[in-house]
C-alpha cells in the first residue's frame, strides 16, 4: 500500500514540476526558468548526496562517455515543455510527452539500440502504444 | 496547436533517451550521484543556450518569487517517490501507477486552473481522452510480454 501511494505521490510531483516551471517561465521569462530550476535542483542534489555520503560519483569514469551526457538535455526538454504547456495546457502537454517517451523505450526495445538487449514485442504492446495516440488525438480535436 | 504537440513530443522523445542514458549512469554510480551530474548538466547546458537566446537578459529576474528558488525540491520529491515506488512494487506496476497519477492529476490541474493555470474546462470529450491514453499505458506496461524478468530490468529505466 505504501509503494502504491509512493508511486501516486512521484506522478502528482512530476506533473507538479510541469505546472511550476510554466508559472516561473510566464513570471521571468523561459530560459531565465530553466536555468534557476536546474541550479536549483543541483544544489539541492548535491547536498542530499552528501547528507547521503554517496561517494559514488568515483564511478562516473567507469560510464561510456556518451551515456553521461544525458542530463544536458534537460534544457531543451524543460524548454519544449514550458512552451507546450502555455500553448496547449498541461494535460495534452503530458500526454504527448508519454508517448514519444514510451515511443522511445519501445524502439530501444525492439532494436535492441544502446545495447540494450532485443525483446520481442506482442500484440499488447502495439495495441497498448495504438490507444495512447487515438487518446491524444481525442484530447486535441 | 500543432507548435505545442510537435515540442511535447521533441521533449517526450529526449526525456525517453535520457532515462535510458542515465539508467546506464546508475549501473555504476548511486541514484544520489547520478541525479547531481544529470542537474550539473542540465543547469551546464540550460545557462549556455540561455545566454545565447536572452544574452544578459538572462540575468534579468524581475518578478522573481521566493518560492522559485525552492521548486528544483519538487525533482527531489520525484526522484525519492519513484525509487520508493519502485522498491516496493517493482518497476512495471510503480511506472504503470505513476504514469496514470501524471495524468489523472493534470487534467484536474487544467480543470480547475489550479496554480494559476488558465483554466480547460473540463468536458466529456477530455475524460474519455485520458481514460483511453489510461487504457493503453496499461496494457503496455502490464500486457504479457516474453522473458520478464529482463523486461522489468528494462522499465526500470523509465522511472
Amino acid at each position: 500500500m505504501k509503494g502504491v501511494l509512493f508511486a501516486i505521490l512521484g506522478g502528482l510531483f512530476i506533473t507538479l514540476q510541469g505546472v511550476a516551471n510554466a508559472q516561473i517561465g510566464s513570471a521571468i521569462g523561459t530560459w531565465q526558468a530553466v536555468t534557476v530550476t536546474q541550479l536549483t535542483g543541483f544544489i539541492a542534489a548535491v547536498f542530499l548526496m552528501i547528507l547521503f555520503r554517496d561517494k559514488t560519483w568515483r564511478h562516473y569514469k567507469r560510464v561510456k562517455p556518451l551515456y553521461l551526457t544525458a542530463g544536458s538535455f534537460a534544457a531543451i526538454i524543460i524548454f519544449s515543455n514550458i512552451t507546450a504547456i502555455h500553448q496547449i495546457g498541461v494535460t495534452l502537454t503530458i500526454a504527448a510527452v508519454l508517448i514519444a517517451q514510451l515511443a522511445i523505450a519501445f524502439f530501444t526495445d525492439i532494436f535492441g539500440w544502446f545495447s540494450v538487449s532485443k525483446q520481442k514485442m506482442k500484440l499488447p504492446q502495439f495495441v497498448g502504444i495504438g490507444m495512447m495516440v487515438a487518446g491524444v488525438l481525442i484530447l486535441s480535436f | 496547436m500543432m507548435t505545442g504537440i510537435v515540442l511535447s513530443l521533441i521533449a517526450g522523445a529526449l526525456v525517453g533517451l535520457q532515462n535510458i542514458f542515465n539508467s546506464k549512469v546508475n549501473e555504476h554510480a548511486g541514484s544520489w550521484a547520478t541525479t547531481v551530474l544529470v542537474l550539473g548538466l542540465g543547469f551546464t547546458a540550460s545557462f549556455t543556450l540561455g545566454l545565447i537566446m536572452e544574452g544578459a537578459d538572462l540575468f534579468v529576474l524581475d518578478g522573481m518569487k521566493a518560492w522559485f528558488w525552492f521548486s528544483g525540491l519538487i525533482g527531489v520529491g520525484v526522484v525519492t517517490c519513484i525509487t520508493q515506488g519502485v522498491r516496493r512494487l517493482g518497476p512495471t506496476y510503480a511506472i504503470s501507477i505513476a504514469l496514470t497519477a501524471q495524468l489523472v492529476f493534470a487534467l484536474l490541474f487544467d480543470s480547475i486552473g489550479a496554480f494559476g493555470l488558465e483554466i480547460v474546462p473540463f468536458t466529456f470529450k477530455q475524460l474519455i481522452g485520458v481514460l483511453v491514453i489510461i487504457g493503453g499505458i496499461l496494457l503496455f506496461k502490464l500486457g504479457g510480454r516474453s522473458k520478464k524478468a529482463s523486461v522489468e530490468m528494462k522499465e526500470k529505466r523509465l522511472a
